[in-house]
């Protein structure tokens, strides 16, 4: 898994690619919790090249959401078909704000 | 004309330690051999994502994190049907957790419901090797290795 980092404007945007699984979901949360601690309240997480997710994965996301919240921040995704699958499934899609590419989820922020 | 060439009745083990890296490997594994079994992305995609979820809970929860014990994974497809057994040798769940949807700001407990959504059948049993020296009768623990947790999982194509 490889996370990439990049401000642009006020928004954090995090790009996401490979295998988002148990093996790595514990540093990539701790990158993330960081970057919402020390940002405007504006994050990004584009998965568009994420090839899979678990759980895990999934927990991450809240956890991010749940972090944002606290700070009345917003959190933006931008999803691959596997990614988009799993949030489907366990219904988190009527949580998140979900967008087909970074393009348009900047231009929603 | 088509001709529909059956793939024979194949079997295949294949052996992971209880330590998180070792699992997306196993991952990549099953959803190889799912494609190739029935050349569908999604049947492959949702019984590799029902394999690993089901070994992060072994690991997680059997072992307790703790690497250097086994697990096993026996992948099968006959008749147009793909079964895998996982067996691990940690501490036992009474029995599968009802697959119930967790509340949206949970940050675990999805596992469950995942696996019950990507397969068509699942069953869970804990076999005592040796009915004379282990099981609930002797009162042995659950970690015991004169017992097998095994779970398996099935989805027909």
């Amino acid at each position: 898994m490889i996370l990439q980092h990049r401000s642009h404007n006020d928004i954090d945007v995090v790009q996401l690619s490979g295998r988002f699984a148990m093996a790595d979901c514990g540093e990539i949360n701790l990158s993330i919790q960081d970057l919402i601690n020390q940002g405007h309240g504006k994050l990004l997480i584009d998965m568009e090249k994420v090839t899979f997710i678990d759980s895990s994965g999934c927990a991450v996301l809240v956890a991010a959401y749940k972090s944002l919240q606290l700070k009345a921040g917003r959190l933006v995704l931008v999803t691959s078909p596997s990614v988009q699958s799993l949030i489907e499934l366990t219904r988190l899609h009527t949580i998140f704000e979900i967008f087909p590419n970074q393009d348009a989820a900047l231009e929603a922020m | 004309m088509v001709t529909n060439f059956q793939i024979p009745p194949v079997m295949l083990t294949l052996q992971i330690d209880s330590s998180i890296p070792c699992i997306s490997p196993l991952g990549e594994a099953i959803h190889s051999l799912c494609l190739y079994a029935t050349d569908s992305t999604e049947c492959a995609s949702q019984m590799q994502l029902a394999v690993i979820e089901a070994i992060n809970n072994i690991v997680l929860h059997a072992y307790h994190n703790r690497k250097g014990n086994p697990i096993t994974v026996k992948w099968n497809n006959e008749n147009r049907q793909l079964r895998i057994e996982i067996t691990d040798f940690g501490d036992s769940m009474t029995a599968p957790p009802i697959p119930e949807l967790a509340p949206w700001d949970a940050e675990n407990g999805r596992g469950w419901w995942i696996i019950n959504a990507c397969v068509d059948e699942y069953d869970y049993k804990v076999v005592f090797c040796d009915p004379q020296n282990a099981g609930p009768e002797t009162g042995k623990p659950v970690t015991s290795p004169e017992k097998a947790n095994i779970l398996t999982l099935i989805k027909h194509y």
